[in-house]
């Protein structure tokens, strides 16, 4: 199926998936100003706000099902397989937040349901971010992603963390978003267009001048405060800290998901030429997210706290897999994403109802001797962090291991062995985790009387921790797929690389 | 025998039987109740040794090449596929793992009293693993197989191991791990250069053998990987230090698996990745110096260091280390007796430390205590306790006729026209372990009966012998009439030394030897 993006009809339809989303969450508001003040009238804006996503991916589904692809260039929005890859991973964390948050927030008596259509807004935003064909659509979808995720981490008024949390990663986010602002003026000014495609045709073949080189910096600099790179990772473990679990899950997962996808698009597609200006630079930010998430990681008692040093880690592990600019390296991108989002969302998932109150003080001994009373919760957080580690049976090992193919497949061994290195070093945090569950005796029988999955999350865990498993013992159609869905970006001066 | 097996196609299915077999029985060992566990491992790891056995039959002596083997697709479009078969090599570790396994389930009979349904399904999803090591044919199966082996160790060593478990478990995982995910990067640059030569881009073992030699420039570094990475399984000196605390704290049976089995992946891996991968590189006479150094080391040192541990298992723990050392001047002696030894080694290694770790287990069970000095004189109390005990380790000495002797007596003869110096130091290692293990024994259960604690100990049980039994058998056979084994094995150390042929000197030396066009 082919759209044509200049007529009503063809946008319409080419943004569906959004519209949807978007009108879905203003009905959900609607309703939740009438009915807000009981848990029942919380839980029908959960549910309500589910249906959303779910109708939403169903038009995601059209769109990917029937090949849609835009008649000659793709304007402000594009239509490959690559954004539905993308828009969907981002759809299933929102999904999978969702149904976290339902029991989570009755039990922190949480019990404003504006919640849930905030969450449907930054969902809409990162679906925009996602699927931006044009810099200025990039940049709304990135800010109504951003405030809405601003809202969620303040979320629990009466925590002064969680106020924290929201003031940080707002004054934080609003200056990163300066810096993203400056650079599409600067690639604007120097190609004269804002579309990622055109600029791109604009710049291939010629070594970048300043101006562009220097928009680039910033958007790399602006992308990079977003998906928690190093150096632009400070805010990242006191905002993943106070805001709410399932708030962090969604930052830890929608957010890094949605900005990794833009980060891929606009270097592949817009600055595929100067690919040797910014290889350095990603390969740079690359190994300092590795190495430093990895060994602050190794230094936390907080759970919480070790979750968010190691998605700064795992950031650095996705520019491992950016670096190489090729589809292979999008394909691998994208599976990793799917992969650690999968794991990373289960992981804050068991977190959530491991707590209470935000859940900021649970350390390793708090979970010592789990397993011998709650074996499935045990079982499934062992799986997530094997997962994490990217041990093989799960999907975090393959994920990793594409991620090494299409390096290596570039003739470049450095980054991969830095990669499994750290990696290591990560076993010494991931661990830990299974040897308090499993190794140490619990400090009292009644210790975990209170620790019960409510059904909707232990459903989204269920799932995530067998599809881990599934994936990680049979990934070749997911393989096949993120590596197809790579290969749709539209390329302007790359050379094919890849099986 | 073989007619019988041809007739119900034993060779198409046994290899996916052995490793499905241990998988399904986790499901009635977790699902049964507490108390029966330990009799369903028993069986399925009993019926999984029959089965195996058949495996001597099925596979055609006198022929070095892979056997029995069956591909079917993974992973189709990245070239990965689930391919087994094996050769002497992998038949004699199937056998000796398949073996130790119902042995090491009798062991943990009494040892292991608590959350006995987890225990034992990490035992038999260990098994999965340690069988899917030795006959993966594909280079992703097979460093799925030995990392996958890593967590039900160490939930075993982590969960029901001893006083200071939790720091060896996870420094056996870490170590481990970081030496096989150097290989993993390796394995893949592999594959990519032989895509770039061949144009196939596949996983396949015998793909990447054929064509190792249009790797290039890169091959020291790919052999560094491997290298390191088998090292720390065997292990060679200086990457040892996990395994004293690994088997130290390890409960009975993981000991005996840690000994027995996974220790000899490392050479394995040696014998049937690194060296034939890139024999221009670990037959360079530096590499080798280098190799039979450490394997001379770790002969010496882990003797010295035995020779003064108070703890009996940790003796025995590091006499391990002595022994693989000799299995790796074997691998490194380049000739057909010293290969036939190192894998004599290997096997006889798997009977003996095997043997050992569960008499000290025993021991443990009776006393809690494994401190040499804590025993003394108890052969007096325990007469069939203290024969079996002495006839084992002097099979660990190497006492002709034991089985510890062929494999050494091998190495030694093998080595030494390639390697004399180096092979006269290891000479020594026999006799450190002569002095470490006969003073041990003295102290155990010769001198006086001092401690009065002794004196009620009781002799082995029924369940005790029959243990014991299969492996002194073993020890016996192996000793007096090896010539089947190793006629079973020489095929493939054939076909390993044929792959594994070093470097051509250079040139200029070879004209000169010649005297060639000379008047």
């Amino acid at each position: 199926m082919s759209l044509d993006l200049a007529t009503p009809g063809g946008i319409t339809l080419a943004l569906v998936p959004e519209l949807l989303l978007t009108a879905w969450s203003l009905l959900v508001l609607l309703v939740v100003s009438w009915r807000h003040r009981t848990a029942e009238d919380s839980r029908l804006a959960g549910w309500l706000s589910f249906a959303g996503v779910v109708v939403s991916l169903a038009g995601l589904a059209a769109l990917w099902v029937n090949h849609a692809a835009p008649e000659g260039l793709a304007q402000m929005v594009a239509l490959d397989g690559f954004r539905y890859a993308a828009s969907a991973i981002v759809l299933l964390a929102a999904g999978g937040t969702i149904l976290l948050s339902l029991g989570y927030l009755e039990r922190e008596r949480l019990w404003a349901p504006e919640y849930y259509p905030l969450v449907l807004l930054a969902t809409v935003g990162m679906l925009f971010l996602a699927g931006a064909e044009d810099l200025i659509v990039l940049f709304l979808g990135l800010e109504v992603m951003s405030v809405a995720v601003y809202v969620l981490a303040g979320y629990n008024r009466t925590s002064p963390f969680s106020s924290e949390a929201a003031l940080k990663y707002f004054l934080i986010g609003a200056f990163a978003s300066g810096f993203l602002l400056y650079g599409i003026a600067l690639v604007y000014g120097a190609t004269g267009t804002t579309n990622l495609v055109l600029a791109g045709a604009q710049l291939a073949g010629r070594s970048p001048p300043l101006m562009a080189a220097l928009g680039l910096g910033l958007l790399l600099i602006g992308l990079g405060f977003k998906v928690s790179a190093v150096p632009f990772h400070m805010w990242a473990p006191d905002v993943y800290d106070g805001s709410p679990t399932p708030v962090t899950g969604f930052m830890a997962t929608g957010v890094k998901i949605a900005a990794f996808a833009a980060l891929v698009r606009v270097l592949m597609e817009t600055f595929s030429g100067a690919i040797h200006v910014w290889q350095p630079i990603v390969a740079g930010l690359a190994i300092a997210s590795m190495v430093v998430g990895n060994l602050v990681a190794l230094a936390q008692r907080s759970l919480k706290r070790m979750l968010a040093y190691s998605s700064i880690a795992h950031a650095g592990y996705l520019l491992v897999a950016v670096w190489p600019g090729s589809p292979a390296g999008a394909g691998a991108v994208l599976l990793y994403l799917f992969a650690y989002g999968l794991t990373t969302l289960a992981s804050f998932g068991f977190l959530a109802v491991l707590g209470r109150g935000g859940e900021r003080d649970v350390t390793y001994d708090d979970i010592a001797g789990l397993a011998a009373t709650r074996p499935l919760i045990a079982f499934g957080l062992a799986v997530c962090m094997l997962s994490l580690l990217g041990f093989p049976g799960t999907f975090g090992f393959i994920g990793k291991w594409y991620i090494i193919s299409v390096v290596v497949a570039e003739g470049h061994a450095i980054l991969p062995v830095i990669l499994v290195l750290t990696s290591v070093v990560s076993a010494g945090y991931y661990l830990p985790v299974i040897m308090a569950m499993y190794m140490k005796p619990a400090p009292d029988a009644e210790r975990y009387a209170g620790v019960r999955l409510w059904p909707a999350a232990a459903g989204v865990v269920a799932l995530s921790v067998a599809a881990v498993l599934l994936f990680g013992f049979w990934p070749g159609p997911v393989l096949d797929l993120a590596g197809r869905s790579g290969l749709t970006l539209t390329q302007t001066a790359l050379p094919l690389a890849g099986p | 025998m073989s007619q019988f097996l041809d007739s119900i196609a034993y060779g198409s299915w046994i290899l996916h039987a052995l490793v499905l077999l241990p998988l399904v029985g986790v499901v009635p060992v977790l699902l049964g109740p507490e108390s029966s566990a330990r009799r369903t491992a028993l069986i399925v790891t009993t019926l999984e040794f029959l089965l195996s056995v058949g495996l001597w039959w099925a596979l055609a002596p006198g022929q070095g090449g892979l056997q029995l083997v069956s591909d079917s697709p993974w992973i189709p479009g990245w070239g990965i596929s689930y391919r087994v078969g094996m050769d002497g090599i992998s038949l004699v570790m199937v056998l000796l793992t398949t073996l130790l396994m119902p042995l090491s389930v009798l062991a943990s009979w009494h040892y292991i009293t608590r959350r006995e349904r987890g225990y034992y399904a990490l035992m038999l999803t260990l098994l999965t693993g340690m069988v899917g090591v030795f006959i993966a044919l594909d280079l992703f199966v097979f460093y799925v197989y030995f990392e996958v082996m890593l967590v039900p160790m160490y939930f075993i060593i982590g969960i029901w191991g001893g006083a200071n478990r939790l720091y060896a478990a996870i420094k056996f995982f870490i170590y481990t791990m970081a030496g096989s995910l150097l290989m993993l990067v390796a394995i893949v640059v592999m594959v990519w250069k032989v895509q770039a030569a061949t144009g196939t881009f596949s996983f396949g073992y015998e793909h990447l053998l054929g064509n190792a030699r249009s790797i290039g420039a890169a091959a020291p570094w790919l052999f560094a990987a491997f290298a390191v990475a088998f090292a720390i399984k065997v292990p060679i000196f200086p990457f040892h230090t996990w395994l004293p605390d690994a088997h130290v704290e390890a409960p009975t049976a993981g000991s005996v698996l840690l000994a027995g089995v996974m220790l000899k992946i490392g050479t394995y891996g040696y014998l049937r990745f690194a060296v034939p991968f890139f024999p221009e590189v670990a037959l360079s006479p530096e590499v080798s110096a280098l190799m039979v150094t450490l394997a001379v080391v770790g002969i010496i040192y882990g003797a010295l260091v035995a020779l003064v541990q108070p703890d009996f298992k940790k003796l025995v723990a590091y006499s391990s280390v002595s022994h693989l050392g000799f299995a790796m001047l074997g691998i490194w002696g380049g000739s057909l007796q010293s290969v036939q030894g190192a894998l004599m080694v290997m096997i006889s290694h798997g009977f003996s430390t095997g043997a050992l770790f569960l008499l000290i287990g025993m021991m443990y069970e009776r006393r809690h205590t494994r401190m040499i000095a804590d025993y003394g004189g108890i052969a007096r109390v325990v007469p069939l306790f203290s024969l079996v005990l002495t006839v084992v380790a002097l099979s660990s000495i190497g006492l002709p006729g034991l089985n510890g002797f062929v494999g050494e007596f091998l190495v030694l003869l093998g080595s030494f026209t390639s390697f004399p110096w180096a092979t006269g130091i290891a000479t020594t290692g026999v006799i450190f372990a002569a002095a470490y293990l006969l003073w041990a024994l003295q102290r155990v259960i010769f001198n006086r009966l001092d401690n009065p604690e002794n004196e009620g100990l009781s002799d082995l049980s029924r369940r005790e012998l029959a243990v014991m039994l299969p492996l002194l058998l073993g020890i016996v056979w192996l000793g007096l009439y090896p010539a089947p084994v190793l006629r079973r094995m020489e095929p493939a150390s054939q076909r390993y030394l044929e792959l594994a042929q070093p470097p051509a000197p250079p040139t200029g030396r070879v004209s000169a030897a010649i005297p060639e066009g000379r008047p």
